[in-house]
C-alpha cells in the first residue's frame, strides 16, 4: 500500500515537474489576473521585496528566522564589501609586499537560519577573507592550522610547485593540526581569482567553508566605478548526503533578498562573481530589468559578452559591470531556478 | 519456624520493607548511573533524532504537515523544504516539539492537482526529515459529502457482502449433517486466512506506528489479550448453560464480533488509503470485496445451520460482522492513525483465532459420532482457497 517514492526517484522526475509546476503557476496567474494580485517586482512596495498574498496563492519561497550573524562572528552584508589588501610593507627591491595571517578553524556556524553547521573555516567566516593585491605585488600568508585536520591553502593563479597548497606540493600541502607554512608567491595574472583548502576528500573541505575571493588588479588598475561588491556563490550540505541542501551568495541563504542591497540610479557597479558550489554541475547569475558587461576571469580589461546571464562551473569566476537606469526592485538569482528557490536569491534596491 | 510455616502469611511492616528494598537500590542504582555515566561514554557524535510525519493534509494553497517527535530528545524545527524551495512556513503550538509531543507545520503553498511533492524538514542540528506526497489533492474533510463516501465504502466492502452471504442461511438449512460439517471446516479455514491476513497487515502499519509505541508489542497485547477474554468468556457461557444449540449461537456470535473487528482494520485501510491517494477504489475493487466478504457472511451461519436462529439474531450478528467496515473507514479517513490500526487488527486477530478454537471445539463434537477426516482436510482447505482465490482480484 505504501508508495515507495524515493528522492532519487523524485529527483529524476525533477525536471518534469517543474515543467509542470510553470504551466500551472501560468495558468493561475491568468485566472487571477482580474484581482490585484500582487507579483512583487515593479510594482511592489519598495518597504519590503517580497510581499505575502495571506495564502491566496502560497508564499514565496523564504527562510523562516534570521541568523544570528553576531554570534557566527561574520556579516554578509560586510563580506559583500570587504576587501583585504593585507598589511603592507615594501621590499628592498621596491616590491609592494602584502602579508596576510590566516587561521582555519573548526566552527559551529549558523549557516541557515536555526540551522547549527559544523563548518571548517579561515579566520572564522564563510567565504574567507577577500585577499586582493595589485598584479606584481608580493604575497605572503602565514596560515596556522587551528583545526584538529590537515588543511591547505591552494591559491589559483602563478606560483611555484611547492607553493600550490596540494598534497605531494611538500610542506604546504598538507598542513597537520597545530602546524603553519607561509605561501609566497607573486600576485599574478591580474584577474579574479580564488583559494581552496586541497586537502583530501576535496568536497567536503571546500564545502565546509574553506574557499575565499583572490583578486589581482592591474598594475594601471580599472577602470572607476563607484561600487564594488564580492559575491561568492557556494551551498551546503547540512545532512552529508553529498548533495546541496541549501544555497546562497555569501554563504546565508535568501540574506540579499531579505536584505536588498542598496544601490542609486545611474551608479557605476562591479561584482566579483566567483562559483565554489560543490555537488552540482553548474551555477549562475541573472540580473534582472538589466544587462551588464562580463570579463570571464578578469584577464581581460574589454568585457566577452553584454548580457543578462551567465553560467559558472565550479571554480569559474567574473567580473559584472552594469548601471541602473532606473529605480526599483531587482532581483539577482542563480538561473537554475531551483538554486534561487533554495536560498540563492538576492535583490537590489535602487534609489533616485 | 513450623509454627510460622503452617500459618497464612501475613502482610507485617517487614515484608513492606523487604519489598521496597530493591526499589530503593535501584533508585541508588539510577541516581549514580545519571551521575556518572556507569563508566559508559554515552555521548553519541551525532544528535539522535526521530521526527515522525503522521500525516499531511492539502487544502487550496495550504499543506499542513502533522508530526511528532519520537527521538529522545527534544526536537527544534528549523526549516522546511518543499520540492527544492525552501518554504516559509508556521508551527503549533511551539518550534520546539518535546519527546512523543505534536506540533502541525503550516505552509502556503500553491500545489497543484495530482503531481507529486517531496517535503524534507530540517531540524535544528541539520537533520533531515522527509515525506512525499505522491499525488496531490484535496484531503477529504469532514463533511456531508465525504461523510456519506466513506459510509458507502464501509456498506460495500462489510455490511452488504456479509448480509450476502446470511441469505445463503435457507438453501444450507437443507443440507445433511455431513454438509454442514464441511461448512464449518470451511469457515474454519476462511477465519486461518483472515487471521493470518489480518496479522501481516497489523505488521505492516506497525512499521508505520512510531517506534516508541513499539507496533509488534501492541500487536502481542491486543491478540493475545483478546483471545484470552473471549475463551474466558465462552468457558463462563458452557458453565451457566450446558445448552449446545446456545453454545453453538454464541460462536456464531463470537464469529461475527472476530469478523467484526477484522473489518474495522480494513476499513481502517481503505479509508486511511483512500484519503491520501493511494488507491482508487475502482469498480473492479469493490465487486472483488464484496465477493470475498460474501464467505465472512457465510462463515457466521456456518454453526447455527442446523438450529432455529430467529431473523433479528441473524440481522444483529451480519451487522456486528460488517457494520464496523463503515467505522473504520470514517476513522481511517478522516483521522488515520497507525496505533488505533494496529490495536484494532490485532483484535481481531485474537478474536478469529479464538473463534477458530471454538469451531474446532464445535467440529469435534461432530467428528466423536462419526469420523470424517477429509471432509475436514476437504473443508478448511476450501476456505482457506476461497479466500486466497477472490483475494487475487483486490490485491
Amino acid at each position: 500500500m505504501k508508495n515507495q517514492f524515493s528522492r532519487r526517484d523524485f529527483l529524476k522526475a525533477g525536471g518534469l515537474t517543474l515543467l509542470g509546476a510553470a504551466g500551472t503557476i501560468g495558468a493561475n496567474t491568468f485566472l487571477h489576473s482580474g484581482h490585484d494580485h500582487n507579483k512583487g517586482g515593479t510594482t511592489a512596495s519598495t518597504t519590503h521585496p517580497i510581499q505575502h498574498d495571506g495564502g491566496d496563492h502560497g508564499d514565496l519561497p523564504n527562510t523562516v528566522g534570521e541568523v544570528d550573524h553576531e554570534k557566527n562572528g561574520f556579516h554578509p552584508d560586510d563580506i559583500l564589501t570587504a576587501f583585504d589588501y593585507g598589511e603592507v610593507s615594501t621590499l628592498p627591491n621596491g616590491q609592494t609586499l602584502r602579508e596576510y595571517n590566516i587561521l582555519a578553524h573548526n566552527k559551529e556556524v549558523e549557516v541557515v537560519p536555526g540551522i547549527i553547521y559544523p563548518a571548517w573555516t579561515y579566520n572564522g567566516r564563510i567565504p574567507g577573507p577577500t585577499i586582493r593585491a595589485t598584479e606584481g605585488d608580493r604575497i605572503r600568508i602565514h596560515f596556522t592550522n587551528g583545526s584538529n585536520h590537515p588543511h591547505s591553502m591552494h591559491f589559483h593563479g602563478f606560483h611555484a610547485g611547492i607553493m600550490d597548497g596540494v598534497p605531494g606540493s611538500g610542506p604546504g600541502g598538507m598542513v597537520e593540526p597545530g602546524e603553519s607554512f607561509v605561501y609566497e608567491f607573486d600576485a599574478e595574472p591580474f584577474g579574479l581569482h580564488l583559494y581552496h583548502c586541497h586537502v583530501f576528500p576535496l568536497a567536503r573541505h571546500i564545502a565546509k567553508g574553506l574557499y575565499g575571493t583572490f583578486i589581482v588588479d592591474p598594475k594601471a588598475g580599472r577602470p572607476p566605478v563607484d561600487r564594488e561588491m564580492v559575491m561568492v556563490m557556494s551551498g551546503f550540505d547540512v545532512d552529508f548526503d553529498d548533495a546541496n541542501d541549501f544555497y546562497a551568495v555569501n554563504a546565508i541563504p535568501f540574506h540579499y533578498q531579505n536584505h536588498p542591497i542598496q544601490i542609486k540610479v545611474g551608479e557605476k557597479i562591479r561584482v566579483y562573481l566567483v562559483n565554489i558550489l560543490e555537488f552540482d554541475l553548474v551555477n549562475s547569475f541573472h540580473l534582472h530589468a538589466n544587462f551588464f558587461h562580463y570579463y570571464p576571469t578578469g584577464t581581460s580589461l574589454t568585457p566577452a559578452e553584454f548580457t543578462d546571464t551567465i553560467i559558472q562551473g565550479q571554480a569559474q569566476r567574473g567580473i559584472l559591470e552594469f548601471t541602473y537606469k532606473y529605480p526599483g526592485m531587482y532581483m539577482f538569482h542563480a538561473h537554475v531556478t531551483e538554486f534561487a528557490e533554495l536560498g540563492w536569491n538576492g535583490m537590489f534596491e535602487v534609489t533616485e | 519456624m513450623t509454627q510460622q510455616s503452617t500459618n497464612p502469611p501475613r502482610f507485617t511492616f517487614r515484608t513492606f520493607v523487604l519489598l521496597l528494598l530493591p526499589i530503593l537500590l535501584l533508585a541508588g542504582v539510577i541516581a549514580l548511573f545519571l551521575r556518572t555515566g556507569g563508566g559508559l561514554d554515552l555521548e553519541s557524535a551525532a544528535p539522535i533524532e526521530n521526527l515522525d510525519i503522521e500525516r499531511y493534509n492539502l487544502t487550496r494553497n495550504v499543506i499542513e504537515l502533522h508530526v511528532r517527535n519520537t527521538g529522545p530528545e527534544e526536537i527544534n524545527v528549523a526549516q522546511v523544504v518543499i520540492n527544492e524551495a525552501i518554504m516559509p512556513f508556521t508551527i503549533a503550538p511551539n518550534t520546539g516539539i518535546s519527546r512523543l509531543g505534536r506540533a502541525v507545520i503550516h505552509i502556503n503553498y500553491p500545489w497543484t492537482y495530482g503531481e507529486a511533492y517531496a517535503v524534507t524538514i530540517f531540524t535544528s542540528n541539520a537533520i533531515a526529515f522527509g515525506v512525499d506526497i505522491p499525488v496531490a489533492f484535496e484531503t477529504p474533510q469532514a463533511d456531508s459529502a465525504t461523510f456519506w463516501g466513506f459510509t458507502l465504502i464501509g456498506l460495500y466492502v462489510g455490511v452488504i457482502p456479509i448480509f450476502l452471504g446470511i441469505f445463503w442461511f435457507p438453501a444450507l438449512r437443507q443440507l445433511g449433517r455431513r454438509t454442514m460439517t464441511f461448512l464449518m471446516a470451511a469457515t474454519a479455514g476462511l477465519l486461518i486466512f483472515l487471521g493470518l491476513d489480518t496479522i501481516a497487515e497489523a505488521l505492516e502499519f506497525a512499521n508505520e506506528v512510531p517506534s516508541s509505541f513499539q507496533g509488534i508489542g501492541l500487536i502481542g497485547i491486543g491478540a493475545v489479550a483478546t483471545f484470552l477474554l473471549l475463551d474466558a468468556i465462552s468457558k463462563a457461557q458452557t458453565k451457566t448453560s450446558g445448552d449446545e444449540t446456545q453454545r453453538r449461537l454464541s460462536v456464531a456470535f463470537m464469529i461475527a464480533v472476530g469478523i467484526g473487528f477484522h473489518n474495522l482494520g480494513e476499513g481502517l485501510a481503505i479509508g486511511a488509503a483512500y484519503s491520501v491517494g493511494e488507491i482508487a477504489l475502482g469498480t473492479f475493487l469493490v465487486v472483488g470485496f464484496i465477493i470475498q466478504n460474501i464467505t465472512e457472511g457465510l462463515g457466521i451461519i456456518a454453526p447455527v445451520l442446523r438450529d432455529k436462529p430467529t431473523i433479528k439474531n441473524l440481522a444483529v450478528m451480519g451487522l456486528i460482522g460488517g457494520a464496523p467496515a463503515i467505522l473504520g473507514a470514517w476513522i481511517g479517513g478522516y483521522t488515520p492513525s497507525p496505533f488505533l490500526a494496529v490495536l484494532f487488527l490485532a483484535i481481531g486477530a485474537g478474536a478469529i483465532f479464538e473463534v477458530i478454537y471454538e469451531i474446532a471445539k464445535l467440529i469435534q463434537k461432530d467428528t466423536t459420532r462419526e469420523a470424517m477426516p477429509m471432509t475436514i482436510f476437504s473443508g478448511v482447505l476450501t476456505g482457506m482457497l476461497l479466500l486466497w482465490v477472490t483475494g487475487i482480484f483486490i490485491k
